[in-house]
């Protein structure tokens, strides 16, 4: 995804906002010819990778989180950054911290899923979905 | 929150809920969210106060859910049950079965054939 356009956008830490991030990744998985099942599923998946940032930055005051979108040739790449005050992690999941039905959830609905730590007051969530028929050419 | 012919709104749900001597019914329009779920919940948990019965929830008019949807689902659940009632749904869409079966909750709810969209 080499010189791939990105959309980026700066939400509000604030629920009211999520269905904008869902409809938004609608529109431009649409523009990738995504079938309606597999737009359902990036849909599901960014509502749920906000339900998780918004929960982690709950208490950070006044802050924004990003989405930026990469759309490409049957692919698209989605990465969410946002501050974190919520400490170590990879503890937290080794422990089994809490919305496991989110992250169930996104597994289950994209190709590729990550949750890193870029430094200690940032998460990252970046997602990676490929059109049903380059999963099943490769 | 808002009212429109008798049925009570909350951010992009509607919740028309009647009691027929048996058991609740609850016809859902609309989508539950990071935020209405925790509303929701109430309402329904509500019910059970007013007429111990078995809640049967219509989800023709239901487009989507999130986890926090289906977490105040299984709260509604839980509370029904420990007053040894049922939650039944019906005619759940394909898009919203296919979260019930990821989250194995397909396993847990007593989810009544018949879509209306097949």
């Amino acid at each position: 995804m080499n010189n791939a356009e990105c959309i980026k956008l700066s939400f509000p830490v604030n629920p009211a906002y999520v269905s904008s991030a869902r409809l938004t990744v609608s529109s431009i998985a649409n523009r990738v010819r995504f079938d309606i099942d597999e737009i359902e599923d990036i849909k599901t998946a960014v509502q749920e990778a906000c339900i998780y940032i918004i929960k982690r930055s709950a208490n950070v005051p006044k802050s924004n989180f990003e989405i930026c979108f990469t759309p490409g040739d049957k692919e698209m790449h989605i990465e969410i950054v946002a501050e974190d005050n919520l400490g170590n992690l990879v503890n937290e999941l080794q422990e089994g911290f809490n919305d496991e039905m989110s992250l169930m959830m996104i597994k289950a609905l994209v190709d590729e899923f990550a949750i890193t730590k870029p430094s200690n007051d940032k998460i990252s969530i970046v997602m990676h979905k490929k059109h049903k028929e380059v999963l099943f050419s490769d | 929150m808002y009212f429109l012919e008798g049925k009570k709104f909350i951010m992009d749900l509607a919740i028309e809920k009647t009691y027929n001597g048996n058991n609740w019914q609850v016809k859902l329009c609309g989508e539950i969210d990071i935020v209405n779920s925790a509303e929701f919940k109430s309402q329904l948990t509500n019910l059970i106060e007013e007429h111990v019965a078995d809640i049967h929830i219509d989800c023709t008019g239901l487009e989507y859910i999130d986890s926090t949807g289906l977490g105040a689902l299984v709260g509604i659940l839980k509370n029904t049950k420990s007053h040894g009632k049922e939650v039944r749904l019906s005619f759940v869409k394909p898009n919203i079965l296919k979260l019930f079966r990821i989250t194995n909750l397909d396993k847990v709810f007593i989810i009544e054939e018949g879509d209306k969209d097949e």
